[in-house]
């Protein structure tokens, strides 16, 4: 197999630069800064060599949750540019004017930008590893948790390729991008509060559908599953965010609902973004021909 | 090896593209000429696939290019008018970029890139980065970048736009190279003199149509069905125009300071008996000769402009 020449373009340009270092840098600061503050709130003592569950939990809690904010923040960033900024340097063309395929572009670019948000989790690891070490949370929790950092970046990447090649500039893409993810997180919430007040008054005792596009939703059912209800208190305020534990929601867990439609999102972006940038596209069927 | 028939393209109402029709076979180097706004960009974007026609046929080496144009983008290497580079990327490693896109084998990759940074005098630039270049060497790192996939056809648009006259006679150099490699070369300008010497046909374009097209000799003597006659007298001039008066084939004389400029519609005979009168009858004729017509005069005179003169 050859590896996409676009992707391995980006990876050695991006990983050259001193703003690769510094993302890293800055984003590992903020997640230590996290960790220690947990640490002292906790009032644990971290060379005691007692096993304590109780601060592992909370702070894999803190550091998950700051970590999966700082990556949806992140990887709309990192491809709102992708194609847009290709068309503002005058490069595209003599991209789209070679053989390679549309898709094999956007692709290329998306994986690219995984690859950085890959590194800033990989980074992350010996934190994890020092939580891990006080016992409490196994290797199954943390593989979850890192696969759904995966697909939430790659739906967050792929809306924001989406909007590079539909918008002629890069801020504009961006702009658009956020205000999705916005109204994915938020907007979503305002949906549910307002239409199970007026239609239910409440009393609506399931996963508010809305939420399956909602990657905070699908995030707080993660952490309510690994961990019981203790975290779903607060949540629980919200009609229509019905974790696992709250015994609403019969056979899969909404988590791993919110990951094949995360995943089913990727794949209708990124479908639309390659359409969008072949210059001469046909008919849907001479596209589906080609590939 | 380029068919086109019948192109249209519109942008909304507006016809960019206006039925045109061009032929270039293997090995020719065709100047495509027009002034700005003539839809030459237009068209050499069509034939590579980054712009929709609205309709008509575009055929590269047997082809059918509009339907089919995954399978010629291999055939083509295209220089757009306006173009970036990679700002963080080194003169190689932009064109091993380009070469891993076509798939171009590492064994032969590195060779491929020298020969390339020679044949477009970048040799010495291999280790800069490409936002560093001049003006100049970008156009011809672009060329190179064209040729990476060894085409057949190459497609440049106004490769010498924008130079300083030194890098405008290093790149005419480069595609002169080209040409000898037997490549087929479609390229544009606006200014004709720029491409006359160098092609081997000329198409002109005007309001998106080819006004006119063939030779370079063919479309002298389609213009300028009669030659023209420049004498150059130190003294007599009316003498001059009077004795010129006498010879059927000799017409429309117009005379500035000290010189005549006169239709002349004889052989080579002819032209001797008039050199033969002049002098017998004491003209001190200081130069005689006869014209090749002003290659922009005859783009003047198809396009638009010439109406006006
Ligand atoms: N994207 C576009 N939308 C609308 N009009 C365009 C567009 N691109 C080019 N045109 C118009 O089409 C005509 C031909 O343009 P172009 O092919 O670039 O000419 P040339 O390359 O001969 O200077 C011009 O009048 C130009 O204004
Ligand atoms: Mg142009």
């Amino acid at each position: 197999m050859i590896i996409n020449p676009v992707l391995l373009k980006e990876i050695k340009v991006k990983m050259r630069s001193w703003k690769a270092v510094g993302i890293i840098g800055g984003y590992l600061f903020v997640l230590a800064a996290v960790a220690l503050f947990i640490t002292y709130a906790n009032s644990v003592d971290m060379y005691s060599s007692t096993i304590n569950p109780q601060f592992s939990i909370g702070a894999y809690t803190g550091i998950a949750v700051i970590q999966f904010i700082l990556i949806l923040f992140i990887a709309p960033a990192l491809t709102a540019g992708a194609v847009a900024g290709e068309r503002e340097r005058q490069t595209l063309d003599l991209l789209l004017c070679t053989n390679l395929a549309p898709r094999s572009i956007v692709i290329g670019k998306l994986l690219a930008s995984m690859s950085h948000i890959l590194i800033l989790i990989i980074a992350s690891v010996p934190m994890f590893s020092i939580v891990f070490l006080y016992g409490g949370i196994s290797i199954v929790e943390i593989s979850q948790l890192f696969g759904f950092y995966i697909v939430t970046a790659i739906m967050a990447g792929s809306i924001g390729i989406f909007f590079s090649t539909y918008v002629k500039r890069t801020i504009a893409a961006t702009v658009l991008t956020y205000a999705l993810g916005i109204f994915m997180c938020f907007g979503t919430i305002f949906i549910a509060v307002f239409y199970l007040r007026i239609f239910y008054n409440f009393d609506y005792q399931n996963y508010f559908p809305l939420f399956y596009i909602n990657p905070l939703a699908g995030f707080s059912s993660l952490l309510t599953e690994q961990f019981g209800g203790q975290y779903g208190g607060i949540l629980n305020m919200i009609p229509g965010l019905y974790m696992v534990n709250n015994g609403a929601t019969k056979g899969m867990a909404p988590w791993l609902i919110n990951t094949y439609v995360n995943i089913a999102i990727s794949v209708i972006m990124l479908f639309l973004a390659a359409m969008k940038i072949n210059p001469v596209r046909g008919s849907l069927f001479s596209f589906l021909k080609k590939r | 090896m380029l068919e086109i028939r019948n192109l249209h393209k519109k942008y909304g109402r507006f016809n960019a593209v206006n039925d045109l029709n061009l032929s270039i076979k293997e090995g020719e180097i065709f100047g495509f000429v027009g002034p700005n706004g003539a839809g030459k960009s237009t068209t050499m974007k069509i034939i590579c696939g980054l712009l929709p026609a609205t309709s008509g046929e575009v055929s590269v080496d047997g082809v059918d290019a509009l339907r089919h144009n995954n399978k010629i983008k291999e055939k083509i290497g295209y220089m757009p008018d306006f173009f970036g580079v990679y700002d963080d990327l080194k003169v190689d490693e932009y064109l091993d970029f380009y070469a891993s896109i076509y798939k171009i084998k590492e064994a032969n990759k590195r060779k491929t890139i020298s020969d390339l940074l020679e044949l477009v005098d970048l040799g010495h630039k291999r280790d800069a980065y490409v936002d560093n270049l001049s003006r100049g060497m970008k156009q011809r790192l672009c060329l190179a970048r064209s040729l990476i996939h060894n085409p057949r056809l190459l497609i440049l648009d106004e490769p010498a736009s924008g130079l300083d006259p030194r890098a405008r006679v290093e790149m005419k150099a480069i595609l002169k190279n080209l040409k000898d490699m037997g490549k087929t070369i479609l390229i544009s300008s606006h200014i004709l003199s720029e491409l006359a010497e160098m092609c081997t046909s000329i198409g002109v374009i005007d309001n998106g149509k080819i006004v006119i097209s063939g030779t370079v000799s063919e479309i002298m003597q389609q213009i300028y069905s009669k030659k023209l006659i420049k004498i150059k007298v130190n003294d007599k001039l009316e003498e001059a125009v009077l004795i010129l008066k006498e010879f059927p084939f000799i017409e429309k004389i117009t005379t500035g300071e000290n010189l005549i400029q006169a239709g002349f519609d004889g052989g080579d005979e002819d032209m001797s008996r008039v050199l033969n009168a002049l002098v017998t009858r004491a003209i001190p004729v200081a130069t005689f000769a006869q014209l090749d017509g002003n290659l922009e005069d005859v783009f003047m005179k198809v396009t638009k402009g010439g109406e006006e003169r």
